[in-house]
This record gives C-alpha cells, structure tokens and sequence, in this order.
C-alpha cells in the first residue's frame, strides 16, 4: 500500500491502524527471515501506538498526516528506550537516552516506528556487507546486496515489509540502496533535515533521508522531517514546502542540466536508461542543457580522506569511557582504550586509520587539506551549473546489484559504487535516486537527480515526472 | 609510499591496536586509495579559501542562555566549582 492508500484507509474507517500496522507485522514475520532487513522489531510499542492513533480518531482528534503509517528507522537513528547499534558491536548494549528529531517528528505526524533496520557498520559501506548483524539481501534477488548503507531499509520498503524507512546518507547511502532495489531513495540538501540524535560518522557530510516505495510517498515523509531544528545548528531556518503540493502538471520551462563526459565509461546498459530518461523528460516539455562540471570527478577521492578524517574524529568518543564498549581487566590507560576500541570491524577500523593517517602533520596539507581545498572548487562548479538549469540528471550507479562476496577483495571497486552519489555529499546537494529500467539480468536501475540545496522539490517534481513515464 | 609502519603508527594514533594480519590487509588497500588521492595534485587550489561552515546558506548568531534557571540547576549538579569550572570526579 502506498502512504497515502494507508491514511485514507484509516480516515475513512475502511481499517484501522492496528489493522495496518499487523498486516507489515506480518509481512515482516513473513519476508524478513530470508532478507534480514529488520534487526529488531518493535511488535509491542508499534501495536500501541496504532492503538493510541485508533483512540484518537475514536476521540474525533484531528490525525497526523502519517496516521498510522509503520515506518522502519535505520540503526543509526535514535529512538528513546530502544537499541541503536549501528550494527556494531561496539554499541551492542547501547540504548538511545532520547529520541532523534526526526523520530519526534515521525511520532507527532502519528507515524508508528516498527523497527530498526540493518546497516553497514556505522554507515561505513555500500553493500550491507559490514553490518554484525549479517548481510542483507536485495530482495528483487536474493543473491545479490541491498547496497548499503541503509541496505537494511531499502531492502524493507523494497520487500514490502513497511511502506517508508529512514536512512542516512553521507556519500550515497540512501540513494545507491535505492537504485539497487528499485525503489525511491531522497537525500535532502545538507541542512534540510536535523541530524540531532542521528549517530555521527561524517559531520559535514552526513544527512538523513527518506526510502519509499514511489516519489510521493517520499515527498509526503520529507515534508514531515524537514525543518531547522535548534539542537542541530547545521539545520536552516527556511520554510519546508509542501512537497507534494509542488508537482507540476508537466515540465514546461525546466532546464535539465546534462553533465559533459559523465557517461563516458559507464555500463552500456545503464548509459541507455539516463539517454532514455533524457528523452521521457524532454518529451513532457523539460529543456536539456549541456552543463561542465569539470572537478566532479574527483569527488569520490575528496569523499574518502574528508569523510575518514571526520570519522577518526567523531569515533575516537568510543573509548569505553564517554561511549562504547568498556573492556575489563585492562592494564593501565593506553591499554585500557586499545581494548575497548578492539570490537571495531574491519572496515571502520580501517576508515579510522586513513583519516588519522590524513590528518597526520606529515600528511595533512598533501591530503587533508587538499581535498577540503578541491571540495570547494567542486562545489563552486556545481553552483555555476545550477545557475543554468534547475536540476541536474546523472546515474545513480555505475553498477546494478552485484553479487553478495563478489567485491571484498578489491575495495577500490567498492568505493567506485558512491562515484555519482557522493558528488552530492560533497557539494551538499540535494539528491533523489528514482528506479527506471532494468538491465539485461532484470535489476532495476537508478536515475538521479541533483538539486540546489533548499530546492527539493525541484528534484522531487522531476523524479516524480520520471515516475509517471516509466 | 604507505608501509605498514604507517599503518601501525597510525593505529596507534587513533588508540587502535593492529594485528599483524589486519595491518598486512590495511597496507595494499591504504596504498591503492592513497595512489588515487595523489590525483588531486592535479587540481591547481593555490588561490582557494576554506570556507568555515559548508555552505552560505547557514548564517552565525550569537546563543544566549536564555533559561537561568535551568542553567542553575546544572550548575548546582556539580559538588564543587573552581575558578569558574565545573569540577568533576577523576574516572580512571
């Protein structure tokens, strides 16, 4: 069901939210084993909380305008009295003191939080491959990752377990998921959306963003969770509008920006359906404008040392003293903090050794600040593109959904997975991966479209348009 | 050229101890990204200014702490002040 089917069902007295909310329980209890999407479900709370929204409108209170909508929230995502691991163990006993603000704004829209979905070890992936908790799989084929790494929420909406789930995405990990599950994955521009109470990995680049089965089921979660928030002071102060309100009846007088040279390489496949898609936007009535933006490709480089130096930053507080796991029997301080630092995985521990490589006196200048000093040049490319065009359409993936294993030893190619996405991140873009086509294997394929922050509805309009094509 | 060295060095740094084999994984893949990294040489950035916040969209205000009574609450917390500190009990 879509989110707008779930609340009308509910308005009109058709089914009530426990209905609902048993039905995705079900769903759940049924699809879940085979995709570990969900780490653990919320069975008790989420059946009271329909039951609270049923009173309500027994009461002939006014509902939110997610009335009983079962919404899955990413591991990472703080939810009073519940867990929140980030899939790891170093959080394995950790229980969220207080809610995230998009879980309060979840909850006042009447949303029901039914579990938390499975990640990349905090958020440090593209596969789903990281997560303690086990790998997660693609449920269009059960052989292949989610992407990651909000894998674990990508794979629910895909599977039909929940209608909406929240993601973080901090170089592509809402969209990239999104497109390998075909489904819709929006990351908003960098600000829109507060991070209070999301668990940090990389402070200037980190936003949380919505997973949905279409655009406006998207649209109408986004409306919900934007918004300046004063206990993130990175979050702006500008009016949210209403998303769904914003969809035009074609695109007459849309500018849409094609990136020189950005399909130069790509998949054969994949370079058709962006062609394509080209073609069904310049047919309801957009405009398609050639734009440079000639520094993009070296954002996924930029992306790696920037993000692992403020990872190495934002995880040095798992130290078993403020956060953490706390090993016993430690002989003395520096041992001490080894030990508790150990139950870090692999690639996280590897993430935290290249950023304090990077930030290393040595090495600072020729990496660190380097990559902050090409950051700006391509984020000051992107502003001069989006001064000619409104929004800008590009691949999400280079790839579709590889093979579960088939990427460990070359993590190279994996990092090449955020190669489109990232950009975004980089230049704090807002974001929107929208399924269209498959490929010869019948995976789904992600388009994407770029945006000027504060300007979601320009994407949204256009991925929605996309959509209606397809 | 990253050796393993620099890979133990830099766990070290981060209070992370490396086994012999993790560090044996660590020094290929850090080389492989590094030698990517080394591309941005390619980027003239000598006229380039780091901005402070990510984008001009957010603007800088001064907080005041409008809830003294809160405020005072916290305060009153803490067993003992001293030159203004907050002092607290040693952990370890």
């Amino acid at each position: 069901m879509t989110i707008s089917e779930i609340t009308q069902a509910i308005l009109n007295g058709t089914q009530t939210a426990e209905e609902i909310t048993r039905y995705y329980l079900a769903q759940i209890a049924q699809k879940n084993p085979q995709i570990n999407a969900f780490v653990e479900v919320f069975e008790a709370d989420a059946l009271a909380q329909a039951k609270a929204i049923d009173a309500k409108k027994a009461r002939g209170e006014k509902l939110g305008v997610l009335a009983g909508v079962p919404v899955g929230i990413k591991d990472n995502i703080l939810y009073k009295g519940h867990k929140a691991t980030c899939c790891s163990k170093m959080l394995a006993n950790y229980t969220a003191a207080y809610n995230a603000t998009v879980v309060e704004k979840l909850l006042a829209a009447d949303a029901v939080i039914i579990g938390r979905t499975n990640m990349d070890e905090f958020a440090m992936g593209s596969s789903n491959q990281t997560s303690v908790c086990g790998v997660v799989h693609n449920p269009v084929d059960t052989t292949r990752v989610p992407g990651g790494s909000s894998g674990g929420s990508a794979a629910a909406v895909a599977a039909g377990m929940v209608p909406a789930a929240l993601g973080t995405d901090t170089g592509g990990s809402v969209r990239q998921p999104a497109g390998f599950c075909g489904i819709v994955g929006i990351k908003p521009g960098y600000g829109r959306i507060s991070r209070y109470g999301v668990i940090a990995f990389a402070s200037s680049a980190d936003q949380v963003g919505v997973l949905a089965g279409n655009v406006a089921d998207a649209a109408t979660v986004m409306e919900v969770i934007s918004g300046k928030d004063t206990h993130d002071s990175t979050s702006i102060e500008s009016p949210v509008p209403h998303y769904t309100q914003e969809f035009t009846a074609d695109l007459k007088g849309v500018k849409v920006g094609m990136p020189k040279g950005f399909l130069d390489g790509l998949n054969p496949t994949i370079k058709a359906q962006v062609e394509k898609a080209a073609q069904q936007l310049k047919a309801q009535g957009a405009e398609l404008v050639e734009v440079d933006v000639p520094l993009a490709k070296y954002s996924a480089p930029c992306y790696y040392i920037i993000t692992s130096a403020e990872a190495s930053s934002n995880l040095g507080r798992y130290d078993g003293i403020r956060y953490g796991y706390a090993a016993p029997n430690a002989q003395g301080l520096a041992d001490y903090y080894e030990k508790s630092r150990a139950p870090f995985g692999l690639e996280v521990k590897k993430r935290i050794i290249i950023g304090t490589y990077a930030l290393t006196s040595e090495r600072y200048e020729e990496c660190f600040l380097k990559a902050m000093k090409v950051r700006e040049l391509i984020r000051d490319d992107f502003k001069k593109a989006f001064s000619k065009v409104d929004v800008i359409l590009t691949p999400t993936s280079p790839t579709t959904a590889f093979k579960i294993g088939q990427k460990d030893d070359n993590p190279l190619s994996l990092y090449l997975a955020d190669l489109y996405t990232c950009q975004g991140n980089i230049g704090g873009l807002a974001g929107i991966s929208v399924p269209f086509g498959k490929d010869e294997n019948d995976l789904p394929i992600g388009v994407q479209f770029y945006g000027p922050i504060l300007q979601e509805e320009k994407i949204l309009n256009a991925a929605y348009h996309l959509e209606k094509a397809k | 050229m990253i050796t393993k060295k620099d890979v133990e060095l830099a766990g070290k740094l981060a209070k992370m101890s490396v086994s012999t084999e993790e560090a044996d994984i660590y020094e290929g893949q850090l080389r492989a990204l590094f030698g990517w990294v080394k591309d941005l040489a390619a980027v003239n950035t000598d006229e380039v200014k780091l901005t402070n916040v990510t984008l001009a969209a957010h603007t800088r205000k001064d907080q005041a702490i409008t809830d003294l009574e809160a405020a005072a609450k916290l305060r009153a917390m803490f067993a003992q002040e001293m030159d203004g500190q907050a002092k607290v009990k040693k952990v370890l």
